[in-house]
């Protein structure tokens, strides 16, 4: 299998604190890839140096064969993010920002691919409201929609779901699956375990900078055991 | 207890933003820096005077300190917007009433109350303590720095009172606050046109500060309480929906910008300055009143000065202050909404600096009116280079420094100090140009290229710094 997403011995240090600590991981073409770990463990971190937003201290990372450091604005190019803090233009409206983003990455057919999103993650009424005035579940739908406008074969979300009601949830975790199925990649970082062990096919857990673990979910249920019994013991540990 | 707790942590909270912003030192510097220049700056009153009645110099002080209200008014009622465009997801303690036992009124007293406390210490009283060490120097009586200590405090009260007074209105209802401006306007023209009384006389503060009396105190004191009382008592959290909607306009502005290098996102600083009011608003608040104000003090030194020195100093203030359209470009922008698209701190810098390339048509027509009215035109062209020269360096010398976030020069010390000698060295230059001969400012198109130089070190400089929001 093709490796899309690499990173080796990748650590970030902010003066004498070590957000992320000499973390090696892999993730294949087509998988569906959790990056797990409790609050302040270093996930957003760790997405932050995969997508170029931020220099690594130390180590490698290249993603869809590009180094991160070296090429931060072709990751960029190439791959869908959805940050953390959804903090799309304030005076923008919703579809203003798509028509903006559709702008700066050339894509054709912006407005008719606009639509399927308004369409899909219903929020149409909301097209002409400025940003600074969207809630914070429009402004990540929003978030989402501007992620995978140019479909992207890689996307690295940081808490995918996090202000999602549950309907939206379900129907987000179903594209992504799908998405992922259709031979697209996708990285996504997370606290809540339940979203891991439904929709991913890999994971690895984050703690206190460090990697403690990588394995496949697959994996788990053949051994008969449960990611988040797996997760709680392995972080009490370290 | 609960009340003194809150104003202690408002205090904490806003010294700590404004450090976290400016670094401790730098900021813990700022009023050191006021008090030096405002030392300094007694010593020059002499030469002042000679020029500049008193009284009209008393007068420029105060409406500054009003000013000053306004601003750290309005500041603190658009905060929670602005500090999340500096920090992402922020949370000040005046916006916590939904989650604290404490009543949104008391917590609106204790930021009014810390407002003042804490810009006191900042500004009015390393100002006036300044002016005050100075005094036995320049033949000025201890009394009267005492006198400005109280009447500028009064002032700066006068605008934050009055900015908060007319948010509160307008929190409530818009169609009221126009009423209110109307009425404000129409009663003050009335007691002038009857009186014939200075405008300057019937503010207050500046009342007090001409002729001392215990009844002049308490009138001032009740023109700033009856409308704090009046912002608190009206105060509501609930305001009246604001959402707005808006046709799409970025695509067809992007086209209309497509001979820019990056045209969506100039199409959006012009929807960004617009939406936000800071065209008009800036224009009116940090142009053409400081420059108003600048061409009245320049003209009283027209006797003084070479035949058409007025013009060129004016045009070189104007390009300086004309600079400072880059931080519109910024306040309302900050980089964690480029973060996930292929956006670098270069091509922001080069779009923000052409977007100011077309804001400069502000301060060009400006000079031409001023050349004009002021019967300058023989010097139009040398005052038009010389002001567009200026203002392009200063910006080169601002992105340099600062990169996307100038207002860091307001309150660093160091960067300000840098900022200032860069500056300055040019304008000296220029000036002893421009008053051999107005054409010979003309060479002021040479500072082009250490324009250009510096811009190209601040590319290399901020795209190597990790930018805040990120």
């Amino acid at each position: 299998m093709t490796v899309v997403l690499e990173a080796k011995n990748l650590t970030k240090k902010y003066g004498d604190v070590i957000a992320v600590d000499n973390v090696s991981l892999a993730v294949e073409k087509g998988a569906l890839f959790g990056l797990l770990g409790p609050n302040g463990s270093g996930k957003t971190t760790m997405i932050k140096m995969l997508t170029g937003q931020i220099r690594p201290t130390g180590g490698l990372a290249t993603v869809l064969g590009l180094d991160v450091v070296q090429n931060p604005i072709g990751v960029r190019e190439r791959v869908g993010i959805i940050p953390e803090q959804e903090t799309p233009p304030s005076f923008l409206t919703a579809v203003e920002y798509l028509d903006f983003v559709g702008e700066v990455r050339k894509i054709h057919d912006v407005q008719k691919k606009a639509d399927w999103w308004f369409d899909f993650l219903e929020f149409g009424d909301k097209r002409d409201v400025l940003c600074k005035d969207l809630s914070r579940g429009t402004r990540q739908k929003l978030m989402f929609t501007q992620a995978f406008l140019h479909n992207p074969t890689l996307a690295l979300i940081d808490e995918p779901l996090i202000n999602f009601d549950p309907i939206m949830q379900r129907k987000v975790k179903d594209y992504l699956a799908d998405y992922a199925k259709n031979g697209n990649t996708i990285f996504i970082s997370t606290h809540i375990l339940g979203i891991a062990e439904e929709i991913c096919t890999g994971f690895a857990i984050l703690h206190k900078g460090k990697l403690l673990h990588t394995g496949t979910v697959a994996a788990l249920t053949a051994q008969d055991q449960h990611l988040d019994d797996f997760f709680l013991t392995l972080v009490q540990k370290g | 207890m609960t009340m003194l707790k809150l104003f202690t942590n408002m205090i904490k909270e806003e010294w700590r933003v404004h450090s976290t912003i400016f670094g401790s030192l730098s900021f813990a510097l700022f009023p050191v820096m006021i008090f030096g220049i405002a030392f300094m700056g007694s010593f020059l009153l002499p030469i002042f005077r000679t020029v500049l009645p008193a009284g009209d110099l008393a007068t420029i002080i105060h409406a500054l300190f009003l000013l000053l209200g306004i601003m750290v008014g309005a500041f603190g009622l658009i905060g929670m917007e602005a500090m999340n465009r500096r920090f992402g997801q922020a949370s000040l303690l005046a916006y916590s009433a939904r989650s604290l036992p404490i009543s949104e009124r008391t917590i609106f007293l204790n930021f009014v109350v810390k407002d003042t406390v804490y810009y006191f210490i900042l500004w009015v009283f390393p100002f006036v303590a300044g002016f005050a060490i100075a005094s036995p120097f320049i033949a000025v009586p201890l009394a009267l720095p005492l006198l400005l200590m109280l009447t500028l405090t009064l002032s700066f009260l006068t605008g934050l009172s009055l900015i908060f007074f007319l948010s509160t209105i307008y929190a409530r209802s818009k169609q009221m606050l126009t009423l209110l401006l109307a009425l404000i306007i129409i009663g003050w023209a009335t007691l002038y046109l009857a009186t014939r009384i200075s405008i300057a006389i019937l503010y207050p503060p500046l009342a007090l500060f001409r002729a001392f009396s215990w009844g002049t105190l308490l009138a001032t004191c009740a023109v700033i309480a009856i409308p704090f009382t009046v912002a608190i008592v009206l105060f509501t959290s609930e305001y009246t929906d604001t959402t707005k909607r808006f046709s799409s306009a970025l695509t067809p502005l992007t086209r209309r910008f497509s001979f820019f290098p990056y045209p969506p996102l100039a199409a959006k600083d012009l929807i960004d300055l617009h939406r936000s009011g800071s065209l008009i608003g800036q224009t009116i608040f940090s142009f053409l009143i400081p420059l108003g104000l600048l061409w009245f003090l320049l003209s009283v030194l027209a006797q003084v000065l070479p035949p058409g020195g007025v013009l060129m100093l004016f045009a070189i203030l104007t390009g300086v202050i004309a600079s400072t359209i880059y931080t519109w470009l910024t306040a309302f922008d900050t980089f964690s909404s480029y973060t996930s698209l292929p956006i670098s701190v270069p091509m922001l810098l080069t779009s923000k600096m052409c977007s100011f390339a077309v804001l400069q048509l502000i301060p060009a027509a400006l000079i031409i009116g001023v050349s004009v009215v002021s019967g300058g035109a023989a010097f139009l062209f040398p005052a038009l280079i010389l002001c567009l020269s200026v203002s392009f360096y200063a910006l080169a010398v601002t992105v340099r420094l600062t990169g996307l976030s100038p207002s860091v020069l307001v309150y660093d010390p160091k960067v300000l100090l840098i900022y200032l000698i860069s500056i300055g060295i040019a304008i000296i230059i220029l000036i002893a140009l421009a008053f051999i001969h107005p054409w010979y400012a003309v060479a002021s198109v040479l500072l082009f290229l250490p324009a250009w130089l510096l811009v190209k070190s601040g590319y290399a400089k901020w795209d190597a710094e990790e930018q805040q929001g990120f």
